[in-house]
């Protein structure tokens, strides 16, 4: 099997499937409860948060857990929508991002948000003017995410963060972490509200988090405990979410050397697909080398998944959350419908071999051959 | 230009033969606090400097923010170009990023072969402001902004606003003292006042299951390790004290209780103290706060050790102790609702100027010597660092 689909959910890793293990067999206490087994379970829960916590230099108060990144979107769109209507309605995100932050805004607009969507340019950067003028006084949260999952394309968070900041000091600021984690160095202190999901980085699925700077308030989405964390009530989730904190612990070793190899199949890969005319490649100077997007123009991007699954090797057209339809963000960022209709991304990972790349190349070219002769 | 955090060292200063044991400590426990970040420290006689990615600067100040013996910390600019040309230019570009309506410059020159002299410095750098930011006013009084130009030998500093720094000496500068750390609101900042005359810390608490709960001693933990932030780690001795607890319970008279208890409480502290190498015992005593904390109580308590015993809060109101209690951050944890064996079988009627001959007397209707010797080859030793330590989790997490 040949596994190139590292952006829509990684293996678990080895050592952090012990922990499940262990966890589970070990802790069976209700961290909620007051005896020791509730104790034992909940100095694990601390614990783990903290780890988590000094990894990314903020404090355990601000973590809070989720089933993962589509949870922690909803938690702080929709939370800090509300929570901040009496400020103003107005709502700005880019258009790079997950499906599930345009559901959300959907259905903020339903409740009388007003939704604006910032500009990119060619390469996937956010307009820094357009940014500018679209933040107004009554802007009060912008969602703009840390790598996009299609492109890769990488966004300066902290420049974006000084612009809103300098036009409305008030404005939050909302990232999707979700595909810069473990994969490039991140900072939590650039935003003030920053979602995770497990499952990407070698975790387990239903495990996620949302950073909430602690000057920042949410109205809570899921009612039904007083227990501190009032955001996220119900018994904590302790394998997964000690788990979790391995993962990104493991995620966070090695970020540059990790970053270099695959960076070398990237490459290797782009200077392959270049030898065809009708193959486009979807990548800008801010992509990362993670995630590689092509458009074979003479191929439908479904059909080729499935032929190149029967040999094994697993790919797919778009992030996972829209298949079947167009990439949008190949579509903001190059403005052409065919070319959006048909991408492939590929995804890598640390544990991507070279030789792997060989066969994925070689099933490839037939592959590509079969179909693109049909036309 | 690149920026860069500037530190002033305080009170240590003062220091003459042994000040360079003083700075030396500094450094370490400054590069101890910073050391998962990416810094570059460096040291001179009056000042030291640390140089770091910008996004980490508000990060790397706030730690600063928590280490005793730092006088001042300052967020300035180093440039290397001396030509007075760049520090005009410099001087506009920063002074232009601020809001203010009076200025003053002052420049100070280590470097004594610069062309131009200190006062020749200030009225070049301070019309060239005037004629480039409109609406200024030079008050050499009481500007809002006092902007600083230093003429070192290698480069060039500005700096304007400067934060106050904690103060007080390094810790680990002036020996070891054991902190008597309960779970309330006093005995964390009496160490707090302690670690900030540089006194290195170590604690006891007395632990007394099944009355007093696990979470009661995760509560003296997590309190063990807001002073860890400041003291580095904390050596945590945890005393069983259930036995002695219960057989004063039922052996003496109950106004007596507390008295009984806090004795037996100061004896075993002396001799941790001792096996420790801790000079004094440090606890949040406060006169009059209780029936044991007068001052006849406290000498009757008190008589039974030859250690000295610092309370640095004897002479402050609970309104202060809990200002500071929340300036510190330990005033929330302090606060968390759990019995510890101090607030457990609380008499009636404490006495209020307890006896001592009755204390030796009513001590005698007990094994104390035997229980305290049990209780202190008992004791649990727990390090608890300001990030906690995970180390019982390593495999897990």
């Amino acid at each position: 099997m040949i596994y190139l689909d590292y952006s829509a959910t990684t293996p678990v890793s080895y050592d952090v499937l012990d922990t499940i293990t262990k966890v589970t067999k070990e802790y069976i206490g209700n961290a909620n409860s007051i005896h020791s087994l509730g104790v034992k379970s909940k100095n694990l829960l601390d614990s783990a948060t903290e780890q988590i916590a000094h990894i990314f230099n903020v404090s355990p108060g601000e973590l809070i857990y989720t089933s993962g990144a589509t949870e922690s979107n909803n938690m702080a769109l929709i939370g800090a929508a509300l929570a901040n209507r009496k400020k103003g309605n107005h709502i700005i995100v880019s258009k790079l991002e997950h499906p599930s932050i345009y559901h959300i805004c959907d259905y903020l607009q339903s409740l009388g948000f007003e939704i604006s969507y910032v500009k990119n340019d060619r390469e996937g950067l956010i307009d820094f003017d357009d940014l500018k003028r679209l933040v107004k006084e009554n802007t009060i949260l912008v969602s703009i995410c840390a790598v996009n999952s299609e492109v890769g394309v990488r966004q300066p968070l902290k420049m974006i963060r000084q612009i809103i900041k300098k036009e409305n000091f008030g404005t939050i600021f909302h990232s999707d972490m979700t595909q810069a984690i473990g994969k490039i160095p991140v900072n939590l202190h650039d935003v003030d509200l920053a979602s995770m999901s497990g499952h990407k980085i070698y975790g387990p699925k239903g495990i996620g988090l949302l950073y909430k700077n602690s000057n920042v308030n949410l109205v809570p989405i899921i009612h039904g405990s007083t227990k501190e964390n009032n955001l996220r009530p119900g018994t904590p989730p302790l394998p997964l979410i000690a788990s979790f904190s391995k993962a990104i612990r493991l995620a966070n070793n090695d970020l540059e050397k990790r970053e270099h190899f695959i960076n070398l199949l990237n490459e290797k890969i782009v200077k392959h697909m270049q030898k065809y005319p009708h193959i486009l490649i979807n990548k800008t100077k801010y992509s990362i080398p993670h995630i590689l997007n092509i458009s074979l123009m003479d191929v439908m991007s479904e059909t080729f998944i499935h032929a190149m699954e029967k040999k094994e090797v697993y790919l797919s057209t778009n992030t996972a959350c829209a298949s079947g339809e167009l990439s949008t963000s190949v579509m903001a960022i190059y403005n052409d419908l065919a070319r959006a209709k048909h991408t492939i991304r590929i995804s890598l990972s640390h544990l991507s071999t070279t030789d792997e790349i060989n066969k994925f190349l070689t099933y490839f070219d037939e592959e590509y051959a079969k179909l693109a002769n049909l036309k | 230009m690149q920026k860069l955090i500037i530190i002033k060292y305080g009170e240590l200063t003062t220091k003459k033969d042994n000040i360079g044991f003083f700075l030396q400590t500094l450094k370490q426990n400054i590069a101890a606090i910073l050391s998962n970040l990416p810094v570059e420290i460096k040291q001179d006689a009056g000042r030291m400097f640390i140089y770091t990615d910008e996004g980490y600067l508000e990060l790397v100040k706030e730690k600063l923010a928590k280490v005793f013996g730092i006088h001042e910390i300052i967020e300035g600019y180093v440039d290397n170009d001396f030509t007075i040309e760049q520090i005009k230019a410099n001087a506009l570009a920063l002074m232009q990023a601020r809001s203010f309506q009076t200025f003053k410059i002052e420049t100070k020159r280590s470097n004594k072969n610069y062309p131009l002299e200190s006062m020749a410095i200030n009225r070049a750098v301070g019309s060239f402001i005037l004629k480039n930011i409109p609406n200024l006013k030079v008050d050499v009084h009481h500007p809002d902004l006092l902007f600083n130009i230093e003429i070192r030998h290698h480069e060039v500093l500005y700096y304007g606003e400067k934060i106050a720094g904690l103060g007080g000496y390094p810790v680990g500068t002036l020996g070891k003292g054991l902190l008597m750390l309960s779970g309330g609101i006093d005995s964390p900042v009496a160490g707090f006042m302690a670690i900030k005359r540089g006194i290195k810390l170590e604690a006891i608490y007395f632990e007394s299951s099944p009355h007093t709960s696990e979470q009661a001693k995760n509560k003296v933990k997590s309190l063990a390790r807001i002073l860890a932030l400041y003291n580095a780690t904390v050596k945590l001795h945890v005393i069983n004290f259930t036995t002695i607890q219960e057989t004063i319970l039922k052996n003496i008279p109950h106004e007596y209780l507390i008295t009984i208890m806090r004795r037996m409480m100061y004896r075993i502290s002396e001799a941790i103290a001792q096996k420790n190498k801790c000079q004094i015992i440090v606890n949040g005593e406060s006169i009059g706060q209780v029936a044991s904390q007068t001052l006849t109580s406290m000498s009757c308590i008190n008589e039974v050790v030859k250690i000295p015993v610092i309370r640095p809060l004897a002479c402050f109101d609970k309104l202060e102790i809990i200002t500071l209690a929340k300036k510190i951050g330990s005033y929330e944890t302090s606060i968390l609702p759990f019995e510890d064996c101090c607030t457990i079988f609380v008499p009636t009627h404490p006495v209020i100027n307890p006896q001592s001959k009755k204390c030796i007397e009513y001590e005698k209707l007990i094994p104390y010597a035997d229980l305290i010797n049990e209780a202190i080859t008992t004791e649990e030793v727990i390090y608890l660092d300001s990030e906690k330590d995970n180390l019982e989790y390593r495999d897990i997490l």
